[in-house]
C-alpha cells in the first residue's frame, strides 16, 4: 500500500510503566473483570496499536486514562480519544479499534460510548455519529478487511 | 400507570436480534438478526415454539424481516446488499427470488397495504421501490433523495404513500408521479437533531410518530391542500408538521417505535433497556396532541431494545427483541 | 451541492462524505526518497506542506493530484470526479483557453491552439426553448458566441450522428449473424452511446454485461476523430494544435472524453478537450450578463461537404428517439438486410412505465426481433436483472442513464416556469421532429468521408477510428481508509 501517512512523524509519549514510580506498579490494577474503573478501561485500550504506526495509542497519547470516565452506578463508560492530528483520516477506525476492544472486554451491561476529544477532530461531530451508530459499527464488523486490520491493532492487547 | 407482564421470552437466537414482525394474522412470529437466520415462532397450547429456522438466504446480517400483507411470503434484507424473498410453496419456507441492485448494508423493508409494492432502503442513501406481480419483481424506482445512510422505510397503511428515515436527520414522504410511473419526493420532515432510527404511521395514515438517536419522539401531523387550519401547502402536495415532541422520557438512542393501529398506543425501544408505552390523552388537540407515558418498564432486556412490535390482533400484546439475544413476549394492560 | 451525474452514476459504490482530499479512497503513488529520519512536515501559512530535514534544508511537498482519469478506473466513489471535472472540463478552463489564444494572438504568436467547436442537438433545442428562438437560430447564435470568443470553427454534429447509427446497425447485423451460427454473448446488443451507462456497466457487472454493448463509439468520440484526425489533415494541423469543445447535454459526456481510450499518448492529445453542457453555456452568459440572443449570427461551417452540395438546412435530426433514434435505426435496417423488409417500422409500446417500451419485428406472425428501450435507472436496473436470469427477450436494447433520454439530459436546462422535466423534455421532443431529417445512408457526406477520409467503408481505419472497448474495472483492494 503506497498511500501517504496522514502524519509520518508523530509525537512519542511515555508508556505508563516508564511514568509509574517503583512503589506504584501496575500489579495494583484490578484484575477482576466486573470491577471496572478507569485505569482499569485504560489498561485495555492503551496497548491497541495505531493503524499507522507500530506505536500504541498511550505512546501517541491518543488514549489517556484522565479521558476515560467509569460510571459503576449507571453502567457507563466514556472514553474520549485524541486524534494525533486534526484532520486524521484513521479517526474513525482508531475509534473503531476502541470501542471493539471494550465491546470483546468489557461487560455488555456497559453502555459504551467512544468519542473524539472535543476540539481535536476537523469532522469531529461525523466521526462521533458514526463511532455512535450501531448498526454502522456492527456492519463494519462484519466486513472482513476491516476486520483484519482491527486485529492488527488489537493484536498486542491480547495478552489482557 | 398500565403493566407490561412477561409472557414468555424465546430463547434460540446467538447474538444480537435486530428485529421482529408478527404475521398478519398475529398467530406467528418471525425474527432475525446478527446469527444470519430468521426464526419462525408460533403459539402451540399454552406456549409459543420455535416452528422453523430459516438460513443460507444471507451470508452477513439480516437486519430486518417483513410478513407480507397476504401472509405467504417473508422478504428479508441483510447486511450482505440482497433482500430474500421467501414462500412455503414446497411446504417449507425456501428463499425462491433474491433482488440485487442497492451497493451496500439493505436496512429495512416494507410491503405495502395491496402487496403490490415492496420498498427497501440502504446505506447506499437510496429508497428502491419493486413492483410485484406473482412472483416476478420489478424495480419500479430509485430514488436518490437522502444524503445519507437510510434507517428505515414504511408504508402508509393504506395508499401507496412511503415514508423513511435517515442517518441525514430527516424523514422523507415519496408517492408515484403518474405522468412517469416513478416515486419522487413529496416532503421532507425535518426537526430532529440527529439520526432518525424508526417511523410508524398511526392507523389513519394522516399521523405519523418518528424516533432518533436524539432521544425524542416526534409527532406528526398531515395538512391536506385547502385544511381548515389555514396551514399553506406549496405545490398543492400535503404538508407535514411537527405537532408534538416527547423529550425527556428516554435517556439513549431510541431504536423503534410502533404505533399500534388497534388501541392507538406507542411503545417505543429504547438503548436504555426500556420498553416504554404512550398513550394520546382524552382531551388531546390533534394540532396540538398531548400524550403521557403510561409504562416505563426497566431492565426490559438486559441490553439494548432494537424493537418492538404490537400484535395485529390481539390488542396489548407485543412482541420485542434485543441485543441480549432474547424475543421477548408480553401483555400491555391498563 | 446535488450531484450533477445521471442516476446510475450517482450510485456507484458511493461513499459517505467524498471530497477528493479527504476521502479518496485511490492509493496513490507518490515519489518518496529514501527514508530520512528527523524529517518533519510543517503546515505553512498558505496551506502547503513542507519537509524540513533536521537541520537542513525545507522542501516544499509535492500536492497529490487526482485526475479524472483515475476516477474512472477506480472502483470507488465516483462522486470524486464530480470536483475533480471542476478543476479539468469547466467553463473557466474554456474561457482560459480562449483568452490564451485570443492573447497569443493579438501579439502576434502563431503557436496558439486552433479551436473547433461542435454542437450537438439535444443542449441547441434546450437553449432554443430557453431563449425562446428557433433551433437554426440558436445554433446560428451559438456560432456567433463561441466565434467571438475566439472559436475557429463551429461545427454541427449530423454527420458523426448519422456514422454511429451506421456503424451501430452494421454491428448488429453481424451479431445478429453470428448468434444465429452459436455464437455467445452477441444479443442482445446494448447501446453504447451513453456514458452514464457504460461507466455503471464497467464499474459494476464488468465482464457480464461488457461483451453486450456495442463497440460502436459515440458521436461524440467518433467526432472527436474526425475533428482530431482528418480536419486537421484538411487543415494542415497536428491533432495537438487543436483544441476540440463539444456542446452536450449531460455531464457524464466530461467523463467519456476523459477515457483513457480516446487519449493519444504520443501526440498528448484528447479527442475531444473539454466538454461543455447547455447550463454551463447558461451560466456563462449569465455570468457575462448577457442572453444568446445578444450575439450576431455567424455560419455554422462545413468543411466535409461537397462544394455543390445544398446548403439550405442547418439542422437535422433522426427519426426516433431524442436519444440520437438507435433502436429506430437499427431496426429498419436490421429489417431490411436480414429479412428484406424494406418498410418495417419501430413502434413502440410502453411497458411498466413509460420509461422502458418494446417493439417487435414480424412477419406471417412470427416474431423476428424484438426491441426495447430502456431509458433511467431503474430500467437499467430491470434489463440487467433479465439477463442474469436469462430471461431477457431483446435483439437490441436502446439503453440510456436518464430518464426519458438524452432530451432529458442531467445538464439541460430546467424549466423556467416550473414544468416537470417531462412535460418539458416532451416540448422539446416535439421540436425535434419536425427538424428536417437526416437518412444517414443517404448522406453524401457519410459516403465521400468512408472514402476520402477511410479509404472505404470496411477498412482497417474506419474500425479503429469508429469503433472502442470498454473495461472491466475490477474491484479494488479495500484500503485502509475504506467507508463503512
Amino acid at each position: 500500500m503506497s498511500r501517504p501517512l496522514d502524519n509520518p512523524n508523530p509525537k512519542i509519549y511515555p508508556k505508563l510503566e516508564e511514568k509509574l514510580s517503583v512503589n506504584e506498579q501496575i500489579e495494583d490494577i484490578p484484575r477482576n473483570a466486573d470491577a471496572v474503573d478507569a485505569r482499569r478501561v485504560f489498561e485495555l485500550l492503551r496497548n491497541i496499536t495505531d493503524p499507522e504506526h507500530p506505536l500504541t495509542l498511550e505512546q501517541l497519547n491518543v488514549v489517556e486514562q484522565r479521558l476515560i470516565e467509569v460510571d459503576n452506578e449507571k453502567n457507563q463508560i466514556n472514553v474520549q480519544f485524541t486524534p494525533t492530528i486534526p484532520h486524521c483520516s484513521m479517526a474513525t477506525l482508531i475509534g473503531l479499534s476502541i470501542r471493539t476492544q471494550l465491546l470483546r472486554k468489557i461487560s455488555p451491561k456497559f453502555k459504551v460510548s467512544v468519542t473524539v476529544t472535543p476540539g481535536t477532530h476537523v469532522s469531529e461531530a461525523a466521526v462521533n455519529k458514526q463511532l455512535g451508530d450501531k448498526e454502522r459499527v456492527a456492519a463494519a464488523l462484519e466486513n472482513e478487511f476491516l476486520c483484519n486490520v482491527i486485529e492488527q491493532c488489537l493484536e498486542s492487547t491480547e495478552e489482557l | 400507570m398500565g403493566v407490561l407482564e412477561l409472557i414468555q421470552s424465546l430463547e434460540g437466537h446467538k447474538g444480537r436480534v435486530w428485529n421482529v414482525c408478527w404475521h398478519p394474522s398475529g398467530e406467528t412470529l418471525a425474527s432475525c438478526g446478527e446469527d444470519k437466520s430468521i426464526r419462525i415462532w408460533m403459539h402451540d397450547k399454552s406456549k409459543w415454539v420455535i416452528k422453523s429456522i430459516l438460513l443460507e438466504g444471507h451470508s452477513r446480517t439480516i437486519r430486518e424481516v417483513s410478513w407480507s400483507p397476504c401472509g405467504n411470503y417473508i422478504a428479508s434484507c441483510s447486511f450482505d446488499a440482497t433482500v430474500a424473498i421467501w414462500d412455503q410453496k414446497s411446504g417449507q419456507f425456501e428463499c425462491n427470488t433474491t433482488l440485487e441492485g442497492h451497493e451496500n448494508e439493505v436496512k429495512s423493508i416494507s410491503w405495502s397495504a395491496s402487496g403490490q409494492l415492496l420498498a427497501t432502503c440502504s446505506r447506499d442513501k437510496s429508497v428502491w421501490v419493486w413492483e410485484v406481480t406473482d412472483d416476478d419483481y420489478e424495480c419500479a424506482a430509485v430514488i436518490n433523495a437522502h444524503t445519507q445512510d437510510v434507517k428505515k422505510v414504511r408504508w402508509h397503511p393504506e395508499k401507496d404513500i412511503l415514508a423513511s428515515a435517515s442517518y441525514d436527520d430527516t424523514v422523507k414522504i415519496f408517492k408515484e408521479d403518474t405522468s412517469s410511473s416513478d416515486f419522487i419526493c413529496v416532503a421532507t420532515l425535518a426537526s430532529h437533531t440527529s439520526t432518525v432510527w424508526s417511523l410508524s404511521f398511526d392507523k389513519t395514515g394522516n399521523r405519523l410518530v418518528t424516533c432518533s438517536d436524539d432521544q425524542t419522539l416526534k409527532i406528526w401531523h398531515q395538512y391536506e391542500p385547502g385544511n381548515e387550519m389555514g396551514i399553506p401547502t406549496p405545490d398543492n402536495e400535503p404538508v407535514w408538521k411537527c405537532v408534538c415532541t416527547l423529550s425527556g422520557y428516554h435517556s439513549r438512542t431510541v431504536y423503534d417505535v410502533d404505533w399500534c393501529k388497534l388501541t392507538g398506543l406507542i411503545v417505543t425501544s429504547c438503548g436504555d433497556d426500556v420498553i416504554r408505552v404512550f398513550r394520546e390523552e382524552d382531551d388531546s388537540d390533534v394540532h396540538q396532541p398531548t400524550f403521557s407515558l403510561v409504562c416505563k418498564l426497566d431492565n426490559a432486556h438486559t441490553q439494548d431494545v432494537n424493537c418492538s412490535q404490537w400484535n395485529p390482533v390481539t390488542p396489548g400484546l407485543i412482541a420485542s427483541c434485543s441485543d441480549d439475544g432474547t424475543v421477548k413476549l408480553w401483555s400491555y394492560s391498563d | 451541492m446535488a450531484s450533477r451525474f445521471s442516476g446510475a452514476l450517482q450510485l456507484t459504490t458511493l461513499d459517505d462524505f467524498i471530497t477528493p482530499s479527504q476521502e479518496c479512497i485511490k492509493p496513490v503513488e507518490i515519489k518518496k526518497n529514501k527514508v530520512k529520519t528527523g524529517t518533519k512536515i510543517k503546515i505553512q501559512d498558505d496551506g502547503t506542506y513542507t519537509e524540513v530535514l533536521e537541520g537542513g534544508p525545507t522542501t516544499k511537498l509535492e500536492k497529490v493530484e487526482i485526475t479524472l482519469a483515475d476516477c474512472l478506473a477506480c472502483s470507488g466513489c465516483i462522486t470524486s470526479a464530480e470536483s475533480v471535472l471542476v478543476t479539468q472540463q469547466s467553463q473557466e478552463e474554456l474561457l482560459k483557453v480562449f483568452k490564451e489564444k485570443m492573447d497569443k494572438q493579438k501579439a502576434g504568436e502563431s503557436n496558439f491552439k486552433h479551436i473547433v467547436v461542435s454542437l450537438s442537438i439535444q443542449p441547441i433545442l434546450s437553449l432554443a426553448e430557453r431563449y425562446k428562438l428557433s433551433p437554426d437560430e440558436t445554433a446560428l447564435k451559438l456560432s456567433g458566441y463561441f466565434k467571438s470568443m475566439g472559436a475557429d470553427v463551429v461545427l454541427d454534429m449530423t454527420v458523426a450522428e448519422d456514422f454511429s447509427l451506421i456503424e451501430s446497425a452494421k454491428e448488429f447485423v453481424e451479431r445478429y449473424k453470428a448468434s444465429k451460427e452459436g455464437s455467445k454473448n452477441q444479443l442482445p446488443m446494448l447501446a453504447s452511446s451513453c456514458p452514464g451507462w457504460v461507466c455503471y456497466a464497467e464499474k459494476t457487472h464488468g465482464n457480464f454485461i461488457l461483451p453486450y454493448i456495442g463497440v460502436t463509439k459515440s458521436p461524440q468520440q467518433i467526432m472527436g476523430s474526425l475533428v482530431k484526425y482528418h480536419f486537421a489533415d484538411l487543415k494542415g494541423l497536428s491533432p495537438e494544435q487543436l483544441y476540440h469543445i463539444t456542446l452536450m447535454p449531460c455531464y457524464d459526456k466530461k467523463l467519456e472524453a476523459s477515457r483513457e481510450d480516446f487519449y493519444n499518448s504520443l501526440k498528448e492529445t484528447r479527442d475531444v478537450d473539454c466538454v461543455i453542457t447547455a447550463i454551463e453555456i447558461e451560466q456563462m452568459l449569465t455570468q457575462q450578463g448577457k442572453e444568446l440572443n445578444d450575439f450576431d449570427e455567424a455560419e455554422i461551417d462545413k468543411p466535409f461537404q461537397e462544394q455543390d452540395q445544398e446548403n439550405s438546412t442547418i439542422l437535422l435530426g433522426h427519426k426516433g428517439s431524442g436519444s440520437g433514434g438507435y433502436a429506430n435505426f437499427i431496426f429498419e435496417y436490421a429489417a431490411k438486410n436480414l429479412f428484406q423488409l424494406p418498410n418495417a417500422k419501430l413502434e413502440l409500446k410502453s411497458l411498466r412505465n413509460p420509461d422502458f417500451q418494446e417493439a417487435t419485428l414480424e412477419k406471417d406472425g412470427e416474431i423476428l426481433l424484438r426491441f426495447a428501450v430502456a431509458n433511467g435507472f431503474r430500467n437499467i436496473q430491470n434489463l440487467v436483472q433479465k439477463l442474469k436470469r436469462g430471461k431477457s427477450p431483446y435483439d437490441y436494447v436502446e439503453v440510456m442513464a436518464c430518464p426519458i433520454g438524452c432530451l432529458n439530459g442531467g445538464a439541460q436546462i430546467r424549466s423556467q416556469d416550473g414544468a416537470q422535466p417531462r412535460e418539458l423534455a416532451a416540448k422539446l421532443e416535439n421540436e425535434y421532429h419536425k427538424l428536417p431529417h437526416s437518412d444517414p445512408e443517404l448522406n453524401p457526406t457519410v459516403q465521400k468521408l468512408y472514402k476520402s477520409w477511410l479509404d472505404s467503408e470496411n477498412s482497417d481505419k474506419a474500425q479503429s477510428f469508429f469503433h472502442t472497448q470498454y473495461h472491466e474495472i475490477e474491484k479494488m483492494n479495500p484500503s485502509i481508509s475504506i467507508k463503512w
